[in-house]
Formats: structure tokens, sequence, C-alpha cells
């Protein structure tokens, strides 16, 4: 069978590939991109298993993932990986991101390589918005709602952005339609073409190694296959076995069905995006754009050409002070925000009291069948037809 | 005609059928992905209940609902407003959607103001803006009252 495959494939020149050895002294933070891309392949397949039992409407969305959840059998689980995986995959990329700074493993002739590596953390995030829209909880709807809105302050385009995101004037069926499409189409698509070009010019380019390697040190060190490969499975062992952990441990939280109407519910995004949230408040009136659209972008266009502004090909960290500084600047900024968003108070209000309870607060016109709430200070009514009737005669009477 | 020739023509017109299948292609799938953005909404008029029960009303939270196209479904759309009329019978209803980035803002009694649990917004008893990052005031829906009923506009 082997000589088969030789025969018509040329395994025997991809296995010499593989065997090439890396740069010396590689070490466990090596393995970040590899462990992205499992997570990566992980993902997909719970995702593609979740798919067999969602159904992306309004009307169904959260009913499915309840199923989901305490029917299936191993739902909870596969859940639970779906929705840690999410998390770590975050984690994951970030640090692999801060691995490529603090190394300068970005600089010529690597540019590419990280330009994709860029794209590649927009997906990811891009994965993480449209996926937590489609349990159509509480949190899931408003976290959208904010998120859309953030998007429309953007000048010139930024209506029309969020008109085509929801699909429409507000979130609702068709939002839900678009984000699941892009969720497990556009945005799968997009990521592994952009992992395989990634992974071309990683292998193209060869590992970046430390920066203290020589040049003799960039080609005598442990072979990619099986060496690396080795740590990088134990790496994804180890990382499986958290997510398991997790989701057989931590309970995948699902919220209330979505209510546009309630406003008792504290909106708070997924805590990847708390940063951004918190950052809002800081900026009022004309300046909100500042928060919602200059900052964000500004900052993810200087990553994105991070190895275009700095040209210099020191890489020893200590000799790169700016380098440093910002980098440092830009992570206390973001795990500060994080924390300063996740432990942020709720709101307490006393709002209107001793509403007697025969008054009509929630209605529903004629021609609809009414929706019952629970909030305790919202009183369900619906209009009969003599009431209708009556109200009219008032006001027949009246003129 | 030479090779050369023959082929820099051959390179030419392949990248021309690659552009025209493209364009072709391209414009109806984009189209077809950015028609919200140029699709209007109808407006229509929306009874919140009978004048009598609503008059006297100081910030009243009522919840209506409401059928509306949502693509291809006829959906029942909810919404949170606040009424009041002062006992004057000048209708003001508040829509609750803070116009910063579209959370539902609650009526604070003591306060005497709309509070945003989101970023911090506070707007005073007529929707302006009083502290935190909103841009403009608070939406005041359009109203009449026809037939004893009170009617806000949904755009």
């Amino acid at each position: 069978m082997k000589q088969f495959l030789n025969d018509r494939l040329p395994l025997d020149g991809v296995m010499a590939h593989l065997r090439k050895p890396l740069p010396k002294h590689i070490n466990l933070l090596f393995s970040l991109g590899s462990l992205a891309m499992f997570l990566l392949l992980l993902q997909a397949a719970t995702g593609a298993f979740l798919a067999l039992s969602y159904s992306p409407s309004p009307d169904h969305a959260h009913n499915a993932v309840t199923y989901i959840t305490n029917e299936v059998p191993f739902g909870n689980f596969v859940r639970g990986l779906h929705h840690w995986g999410a998390s770590a995959m975050v984690i994951i990329v970030f640090l692999h991101i801060l691995r490529v700074v603090l190394y300068g493993s970005y600089k010529a002739p690597r540019e590419l390589t990280w330009v994709v590596g860029v794209l590649l953390l927009l997906v990811t995030l891009g994965f993480g918005f449209t996926g937590y829209l489609l349990p159509w909880d509480e949190k899931a709807y408003w976290a959208t709602v904010v998120g859309i809105e953030i998007s429309s302050t953007a000048p010139v385009l930024g209506d029309v952005v969020a008109k085509v995101l929801r699909g429409g004037a507000e979130v609702g069926a068709v939002t839900l339609s678009r984000f699941y499409a892009l969720h497990t189409i556009w945005l799968p698509w997009l990521a592994f073409g952009l992992v395989g070009l990634h992974l071309f010019l990683i292998r193209f380019y060869g590992s970046s190694g430390l920066p203290k390697n020589t040049s003799e040190d960039m080609k005598t060190g442990k072979p990619f296959y099986p060496d690396q490969v080795f740590e990088d499975v134990v790496g994804m062992l180890i990382l499986f076995g958290v997510l398991a952990c997790a989701a057989l441990f931590a309970p995948v939280p699902l919220e209330d069905v979505a209510d546009p109407t309630n406003a008792d519910y504290d909106p708070r995004p997924e805590w990847y995006f708390l940063s951004l949230f918190q950052l809002l408040k800081y900026f009022q009136g004309p300046f909100e754009i500042l928060g919602t659209f200059v900052i964000p972008t500004v900052g993810m266009l200087l990553l994105l050409f991070l190895p275009f502004l700095d040209r210099s090909e020191r890489k020893v960290l200590w000799k790169r002070p700016i380098a440093m500084t910002v980098t440092s600047v830009c992570v206390v900024a973001i795990v500060g925000l994080t924390i300063l968003g996740a432990t942020a108070p709720k709101l307490e209000t006393q709002e209107e009291t001793a509403q007697p309870t025969d008054e009509v607060q929630q209605v529903t016109p004629t021609d609809t069948e009414p929706e019952a709430t629970e909030e305790e200070d919202v009183f369900d009514f619906q209009l009969t037809e003599e009431e209708i009737e009556g109200a009219k005669e008032v006001g027949e009477e009246s003129q | 005609m030479s090779n050369e020739s023959r082929r820099s023509f051959l390179q030419i017109a392949t990248a021309c059928i690659g552009g025209l299948v493209s364009l072709a292609a391209g414009i109806p799938l984009i189209g077809f992905a950015i028609s919200p953005a140029w699709k209007k909404g109808e407006s229509q008029w929306v009874d919140v209940g009978t004048v009598d029960r609503l008059k006297n009303s100081r910030f009243k939270k009522v919840n209506y609902t409401f059928t509306a196209k949502d693509g291809w479904v006829k959906a029942t759309k909810k919404r949170s407003v606040y009424v009041t009329d002062a006992g004057n019978a000048e209708w003001s209803v508040f829509s609750r959607t803070c116009s910063h980035l579209g959370c539902l803002v609650r009526w604070d009694e003591s306060k005497e103001s709309f509070l945003c649990p989101c970023h911090g917004a506070v707007f005073d008893k007529e929707g302006a803006v009083v502290a935190g990052p909103p841009p403009e005031p608070l939406q005041k829906l359009e109203v009449k009252v026809e037939n004893g009923l009170l009617y806000v506009k949904e755009a």
C-alpha cells in the first residue's frame, strides 16, 4: 500500500520536508500556533455536530439549544466543548500573537505570515461575535444589538454595515439566519483558507526561531517531525483535557429566551469583548466615535501593518524599548478594561411605584395575539373586543 | 501571428473572460447580500392603550406588541415605552431604546432620570442627555389619539 501511494504521490518528499530541523532552543511557546489550529478543528467538529440539532429561527433557536443541552445524549458535553473551546481559542490566539511580537517573529521576510495571522485573529473574533447570537437568549440578543449598533457609528458606511449585518432595521429572524450562515459557512471557509496560507508561509520561510539564535542555530535544532509534532500533540491532549473538564463540570449558561422589552436585563458581552464594552463608557457625546470606531480601527490597522512600521532588524526584546512599551501598555489596557467591565456594578433603579393592578400596561393591538410576560411590575392585559368597542364609544362621545 | 503575440492575446482574453464572469456573478451576489441596506421599512400606527387608562401617567412603563414583516416572517414585535401626560392630556411617549447603542433605559423615580444599564447614560425627564456617551436625546415617538386610544408611530 505504501509503495502504491509512493509511486503516485510525492510522499517521500513531504516526509523529508517535515523532518527538516527546526532552529535550536524552540520552546513550548512555539506550540501555541498548533494549539490554535487544533482548537479551530475542534470548533469545526463540535459545531458540525451541534448543527445537526439546531434551528436558526427566533421561534426555535432557544428551544433547540435547550434540547441539545438537556435531551440529546452528550449534547451538554459537546456544547460545553464548543463554548469553552471558543474562549480557549481567543486566549491561545492572543498568546500566540503576543509570542510573535515579543520574539520579533513578524519581521522581514515574514510580514505576510503576520498579516495573515492578524486576519485570523479577526476571523476568530468574528466567530465569537456571530456565535453567541445563536442560542437566542438574553445575552445573545442584547450583546448583538449593542455590537451591531457599534458598527453603525462608523462614518459614511456605518449605517449600511449595520443594516446588512441585521438584514433589516432591527435584530430579528433575518439577523439570526445571517449570523448562522456567517458562523457556519462564510467564516469557516475564510478561516481554513487563511490557515492554509498561514501554514504555507510558515513552512516556506521556516520557523523564525528565538532572537538569540545564530545563523548556525537556525538549521541545527530538532526535526519538526516527530519531535516538535509530539510536543504539540501532548499540548493538545492537555488542552482537550482542560476543555473536557470545563464541559463536564462548568455548565454552559443559557439565559431566558431573548426579550426585546426586558429592561431589567443588564446587557454584557462575552468576556473577550468586555474591554471594548468598557472603553465605550469613557467617550461622551461627539467623542463617542473615538471609542466605537477610531480606537478599535486604528489599533487593528497598527497591528495589521506592524511589520511595515517596525522595520528594524533587532529582535531581542530589551533592544526594542518602543515595541516593549507599546505591547505592555496594550496588554495592561486590554486586561484592565476587561476586569473593569467584568466587575462593573449593575444598575439599580427605583422605578415607578404603586402601580394599580387594573392599569393597562401591556396591550396588544387588535389584530395580533398577546404575548405574555412575567415581569413583576408589568401586568399582562389584553384588550377584549368589548373594551375596544367601549373605548371607541368613549372616543366618539368625546368628539 | 507570432507565438508571442498569440500568447499575449490569450493572456488578455483569459483575464477578460475571468473578469466578465466574476462581474456577472459578483454584482448580483453582492446585491443579494447587501439589499437590506436600501430596503425601507413601513411605518404604522400602533395603539398602546386607552386614553382613560393611561391618563395622569407619569413615565408609565407600557409594553406592547404589533405585527410587522421581518424578512420572510410576519413577526410579532415587542416594544417597551414610557408614557407620560403630566395630567394635561399632552402625551409624550419615550422610546426606551438608548440613543447610544440600543440598550433599554429605565426610569428612576428618585433621580427623575432615565438611566441606561450599559454605559451609564443619563437622560432627564425631557429625554435630553445629562451624562454619559449618547450623542443624541432619547427618541420621542410620534403620537396621536383616536377613538379614545393612544397610538404611537412605529417606523
